[in-house]
């Protein structure tokens, strides 16, 4: 990608720059990106925008379905539950669990484990290769099936799943920074500005970080799609979230036995869930190919 | 080769024995008593000290290690704290289970998955290759507890042409043999067996299709990308400049070149899959290790925690392993790599 300006010179965009014109000219990249936006918003003002507490039920309106229906309500934008809850309070109250709690704890566990793995990389010797090779079988055992052995250990519940996803991808984190860095202290650039003699904190910091964004970014992406997923999931099987919060998962697993007479109480959740999902993985791919794109030139 | 196998297999009881010994202290780390949590016996119970003793409560950690080890090979797994029932005998007819959902849906993806992504990687960025994309992106992002229902809703209460959960009619009364209910309609030996088999297979057809759906979108994406990134390539233009027609060069030279970076993410596209069987099971109320595993969770039956942690990680392994092996023995590019490390 080439401006020509005033002067003719060529010059690259930024990365940042690069990614805003990638996210530009595609349609689908652009959605998934404004869908995150808005999801970013309504965790942070939700129970603000919401008309009703999560909570709070109306007797007289029980099983409403949507306001479009013939029996809707307009108060009730998209009807009620089974217990008179307004769907459409507990959905924007729930994005604060479903989407920014794993936020928080992927951007946690990311802080710790790129930093623990900087570390490792820098002093090699400290775990060889052959350990990595046994991390990296170890660490194909499913994120969801580890997060369930913590949850027996330290017991069920909404913050204790919050920890559990949390410890199983800090070392993924680790693994992957580690990885990354290895591969590229062997180039020439690295040994370069080593001859050089800059300090080991410039090397990382300068040197390598900006070369290994790509791997940084993928692992990031593909930890938040992964924990959302699993902090859902572990809301649907009653191990993480507990019953009334309005976590898209509990709300999924409430709706289990009314799916066939209230078939919004289950369709909506879900949908939220799923576009969540989806805005997550396209916003990933698409930043992944830049990076690539970007690498390449 | 030999040396592949056997440095696989190392890293393969390495992994084994840190999983035993994770197993071994969950004993410690679970809440309550380490004797009850390890063998289910309680400590109001006439046989606790006896159990105690067994199991080297008495001595050092070590011992205790190597009588928990000794315990593990001879399938005295202990009691599961619900029903004070051998937890080894329960795992005997829950993991074929298990097994024959995640074997079959596995067969599934392996079938259709692969060719998907050929057909979307001829037609790069044309019509076909983005529906294909488009449903693969959608598949791998859709919450599968949340397909699950709506498959149910549809397929099994509005329209209700399948059932719509467990395993078969128990009508049929199929006596327990090994637990996979295909094998055990083989050896039942009633003269209503071939409609016991379509009244199982019907009841399959849900699960395996919810199932296979994760891993069948992971390998269509990958073929894609592979076969996309293989079609680039210089031998590509090589083989059709020599004048072979384009299936000759699809099924000779790109095909089996872009398989072979799919082969070794069959493992990954697996451990998805166990991942996605905890779930199917509970929704489907299938009778296998994951329903298990998560009822076991909810009422702190810890021996049961213990024996299925150890059993479906060690497949998962197991897979891991094989796969890698199974790579390095198909493609000797791959295993010129692996023995200059």
């Amino acid at each position: 990608m080439r401006h020509n300006d005033l002067y003719y010179e060529e010059r690259n965009p930024s990365p940042l720059q690069q990614a805003w014109l990638d996210f530009y000219e595609k349609p689908l990249a652009r959605a998934a990106l404004y869908t995150l936006a808005l999801l970013l918003f309504i965790t942070l003002f939700g129970p603000v925008l919401a008309p009703f507490g999560a909570n709070e039920q109306f007797i007289d309106a029980l099983s409403l379905p949507p306001a479009w229906s013939n029996h809707g309500d307009l108060r009730f934008l998209l009807g009620t539950d089974s217990l008179g809850r307004d769907m459409t309070s507990r959905i924007l109250h729930g994005a604060r669990f479903t989407f920014g709690l794993p936020l928080l704890v992927v951007c946690i566990a990311g802080i710790l484990g790129i930093t623990a793995g900087a570390m490792a990389a820098m002093n090699v010797g400290v775990a060889s290769s052959s350990v990595q090779h046994l991390l990296g079988v170890l660490f194909s055992i499913p994120s969801l099936l580890l997060a369930l052995i913590i949850i027996a250990v330290i017991g069920p519940g909404l913050v204790n799943a919050a920890i559990a996803i949390g410890l199983v991808f800090i070392p993924q984190f680790l693994l992957a920074t580690r990885t990354a860095i290895i591969e590229e202290l062997n180039k020439d650039y690295v040994i370069a500005s080593r001859l050089n003699g800059v300090s080991s904190a410039y090397l990382i910091f300068a040197v390598i970080l900006p070369n290994i964004v790509k791997a940084l970014v993928t692992q990031f992406t593909l930890a938040f799609s992964a924990a959302i997923l699993d902090i859902a999931a572990l809301g649907f099987l009653g191990l993480g979230a507990q019953s009334p919060a309005p976590e898209w998962g509990a709300m999924l697993a409430l709706s289990v036995e009314l799916a066939y007479n209230t078939p919004w109480v289950m369709a909506l959740p879900g949908l939220a869930l799923f576009i969540t999902l989806i805005s997550v993985n396209v916003m990933g791919e698409t930043l992944r190919s830049t990076l690539q794109a970007r690498m390449e030139h | 080769m030999i040396r592949i196998i056997l440095r696989q297999l190392g890293v393969l009881f390495i992994t084994l024995f840190l999983l035993s010994l994770l197993a071994f202290s969950l004993a410690y780390l679970f809440p309550g008593d380490p004797v009850t949590n390890a063998s289910g016996v309680l400590a109001t119970d006439i046989h606790y000290n006896a159990i105690a003793t067994a199991r080297g409560f008495d001595q050092g950690i070590i011992s205790q290690y190597f009588s928990y080890l000794r315990h593990l090979f001879s399938f005295d797994w202990g009691l599961s704290l619900q029903d004070g029932e051998p937890v080894w005998q329960e795992f005997k007819f829950r993991f074929p289970a298990t097994l024959e959902l995640s074997v079959l849906a596995m067969a599934l993806a392996l079938l259709l998955g692969p060719p998907l992504g050929v057909i979307a990687a001829i037609n790069y960025q044309k019509p076909i290759d983005q529906v294909i994309t488009f449903f693969s992106l959608s598949g791998y992002s859709i919450p599968v507890f949340w397909m699950a229902q709506l498959t149910i809703l549809f397929f099994a209460v509005v329209l209700g042409w399948l059932p719509i959960a467990g395993q078969i009619n128990p009508l049929f009364d199929i006596p327990l043999v090994s637990g996979s209910i295909l094998v055990d309609i083989w050896l039942a030996d009633s003269p209503y067996r071939g409609i016991a088999l379509l009244n199982a297979l019907q009841h399959m057809i849900l699960p395996v299709i919810v199932l296979a759906t994760v891993p069948l979108v992971l390998l269509t994406r990958l073929t894609r990308n592979a076969c996309v990134e293989v079609l680039r390539l210089n031998f590509v233009k090589g083989a059709y400049a020599r004048g072979l027609s384009t299936t000759e060069v699809l099924f000779k030279h790109v095909v089996p070149n872009a398989m072979q970076q799919v082969t070794q993410h069959i493992s990954t596209a697996f451990s998805l899959l166990i991942t996605n069987t905890l779930i199917i099971e509970v929704i489907f109320s299938w009778p296998g290790l994951g329903r298990w595993l998560v009822r076991s969770i909810y009422e702190r039956d810890y021996p049961v925690i213990q024996g299925a942690l150890l059993l479906l990680a060690s497949l998962i392994l197991l897979v891991n392993v094989m796969t890698t092996v199974f790579h390095a023995w198909r493609y000797p590019r791959v295993r010129r790599e692996l023995n200059a490390t």
